[in-house]
């Protein structure tokens, strides 16, 4: 008998059986759906969060140096580092092959900066003016830092959206001046929203000041928080953050074997660490989803074992026009998988669904992982065919002389 | 084309004692007879059938179905034996429920080379006298038209041996007969019949009669003229 035939008569008793074959699908669905939904939703999130990273550091062609010989996590402040990394290392690193630019930062986080009765407790960032541009922030008001600013030690500073809404509710900025740490700058602009960063916090809360001016007159330190540093080929990463080392251990009159005094990163690698690792619920909630799919596989056979008793008759007619033990053994099994594969099917739709709703009721695109998908309706059916081989065996078993009996 | 030799058939029962329903059965039935078997419960009559019809093997003895010894046959080479050369048609006409009657006609044809052909299925259908009917599930049909469309069904690979086993078993007398009729024409055409049945009436349809008793043959005999319906 060809396979096509076995199909064909699989769909036709699935269709005869309706409520039955539900039932008997009805793990399969439930575990495929659950499969599917989770992979969706976590690839959903995955990729929210790779945006939100993009968003925040504007590019991926990018090193970070920072003082200190461990890399930390979140945003280092300039007055819990190290005091490695000095103005003076950032011509040595630009000059390794493969940098193109480098942005010296200062940043705290714990400054008031106020106007009048209004006050607010951005990121404050002293950058050079590099850094507004690899990250790609635009203008939206007034104009950004200039070269001849951070040459002049200018008390200038540029707002970002959140402290300007906070310090200048229907108030044009321009022109005004605003204090931080009790330090008088004058605004020279605000930057375009950049929306949620990860985690979903805010962007931009946040003000931009010249970093020569936060050195000398806001932090009175001679050393940084971090180096953005743009380099030429991501693909080289690696190797151009190792030259950045030799660079800087160099510069440093670092000697082996003792330790780096600063440490280079890579977005992309954190970025990976960020996404790649699954969450342990969701591990478990992914083997549940399996476990619940085995279960339907159990399901199938049971069932499948009540219908071959039931079917005794059926398969007796069958031997006795012509079908072979094994013609019978194909149709049980090809009904087996049949029916696992239709409640696979079923299972992706309702998962995919399911994940389609959720991904809009938090208003993000939502990600279907096709890999997964795939894998589910193979492994539905191979569930299928494997819980139907006992079925299938017994009903090739049947003798038709006793089926027909009577 | 049939020839039994010397055919016996023992079963074990549950605590090994064996059985001996069928002892030194030798009988032929040459192409194009109509022939029925009878005998009471128990006779041997229906292990008779059941290897005549391929879907038993004697313990010892030889059976040539159309020349061909099939006698140590396995299990897939009777139910190719059976696809190709036997019709069967049962007491209880055996059609799978929920399924239309052209569907029932069809099945025989899956497990043969042939494949699906369900023009020739829809003729069957017509020459049983059931075309307006192809498309209506079987708990539709009435009983003698569910052994019609097992008639048909037997007829689907175009075997030229019917077994039959008390067709008209199920069916009130009229509708018994008509059956009797449409196997009569069968037989007409050319094919061997083999019916069993208990009843006198319809066992009269047929030419010659086999009588079973103890596993033996008790009488084989040209069914008397004057007897016969047809």
């Amino acid at each position: 008998m060809k396979t096509g035939i076995a199909v064909g008569l699989a769909l036709r008793s699935l269709r005869r059986n309706k409520l039955r074959s539900f039932f008997m699908m009805l793990g399969v669905i439930i575990g495929i759906a659950a499969l599917t939904a989770l992979a969706s939703v976590g690839e959903a999130a995955r990729q929210e969060t790779m945006r939100q990273f993009k968003r925040m550091i504007g590019t991926f062609d990018t090193l970070t140096v920072r003082p200190g010989a461990n890399s930390t996590r979140g945003m280092p402040a300039l007055n819990s580092v190290e005091p490695t990394l000095k103005f003076e290392d950032a011509p040595a690193v630009a000059a390794v092959a493969g940098v193109r630019r480098v942005a010296r930062v200062q940043q705290a986080f714990d400054l008031d900066v106020i106007y009048r009765d209004r006050s607010a407790t951005p990121g404050v960032f002293g950058v050079s003016t590099e850094w507004a541009d690899i990250r790609g922030e635009t203008i939206a008001l007034g104009e950004n830092i200039t070269t001849e600013d951070e040459a002049s030690l200018a008390r200038v500073v540029v707002l970002g959206q959140d402290v300007r809404d906070s310090l200048f509710p229907g108030e044009d900025p321009l022109g005004k001046v605003v204090r931080i740490a009790d330090v008088p700058f004058q605004v020279k602009g605000v930057f375009a929203s950049r929306g949620a960063g990860p985690g979903g916090a805010s962007l931009d809360n946040m003000v931009v000041i010249p970093v020569t001016t936060a050195s000398k007159r806001l932090f009175n330190r001679d050393y940084l928080t971090n180096f953005v540093v743009q380099i030429d080929d991501p693909e080289q990463s690696d190797a151009i953050a190792e030259r950045v080392r030799g660079a800087l251990r160099e510069r440093h009159r670092i000697v082996a074997p003792a330790p780096d005094d600063f440490n280079v990163g890579s977005p992309r690698a954190t970025l990976q660490q960020i996404t790649e690792v699954g969450t342990t619920l969701g591990k478990v909630m992914n083997g549940v989803a399996w476990i619940a799919t085995l279960i339907g596989g159990v399901v199938i056979m049971a069932l499948m074992l009540v219908g071959v008793s039931e079917r005794r008759r059926e398969i007796g007619v069958r031997r006795a026009v012509g079908a072979t033990r094994g013609d019978i053994r194909a149709q049980f099994l090809v009904e087996a998988a049949v029916i696992s594969g239709v409640g696979g099917l079923l299972g992706i739709v309702l998962g995919a669904g399911g994940a389609t709703l959720a991904a809009l009721l938090q208003k993000l695109p939502p990600a279907y992982v096709w890999g997964t998908i795939g894998l589910s309706l193979v492994m539905s059916c191979a569930v299928g065919l494997v819980f139907g081989l006992l079925p299938a065996w017994r009903a090739s078993q049947v003798d038709p002389v006793e089926a027909l009996r009577g | 084309m049939i020839e039994t030799r010397q055919l016996s058939r023992i079963y074990q029962r549950g605590d090994g004692t064996p059985v001996t329903a069928l002892r030194d059965i030798t009988l032929t039935i040459a192409d194009n007879e109509f022939v029925v078997v009878r005998g009471a419960s128990g006779s041997g009559k229906s292990s008779l059938l059941n290897i005549v019809g391929c879907l038993d093997t004697p313990t010892s003895g030889q059976y040539l179905l159309a020349g061909e010894d099939v006698s140590g046959y396995s299990e897939d080479q009777r139910s190719r034996v059976r696809s190709r050369r036997i019709g069967f048609v049962f007491q209880s006409f055996n059609l799978l429920p929920r399924t239309t009657a052209v569907e029932n006609v069809e099945v025989p044809a899956l497990y043969s080379d042939g494949g699906v052909d369900r023009k020739r299925a829809l003729a069957l259908l017509e020459r049983v006298g059931l075309a307006a009917r192809a498309n209506h599930f079987v708990s539709e049909l009435s009983g003698g038209e569910q052994q019609r469309v097992a008639i048909a069904r037997a007829l689907m690979n175009g075997p030229p041996l019917l077994l039959a086993d008390e067709p008209t078993g199920n069916l009130d007398s009229t509708v018994g007969d008509s059956i009797m009729e449409l196997l009569t024409e069968l037989h007409g055409e050319g094919r061997t019949i083999v019916l069993v049945t208990h009843d006198e009436h319809v066992a009269s349809y047929a030419h010659r009669e086999i009588v079973i008793r103890d596993g033996v043959v008790a009488s084989d005999r040209p069914q008397d003229q004057a007897r016969r319906r047809a």
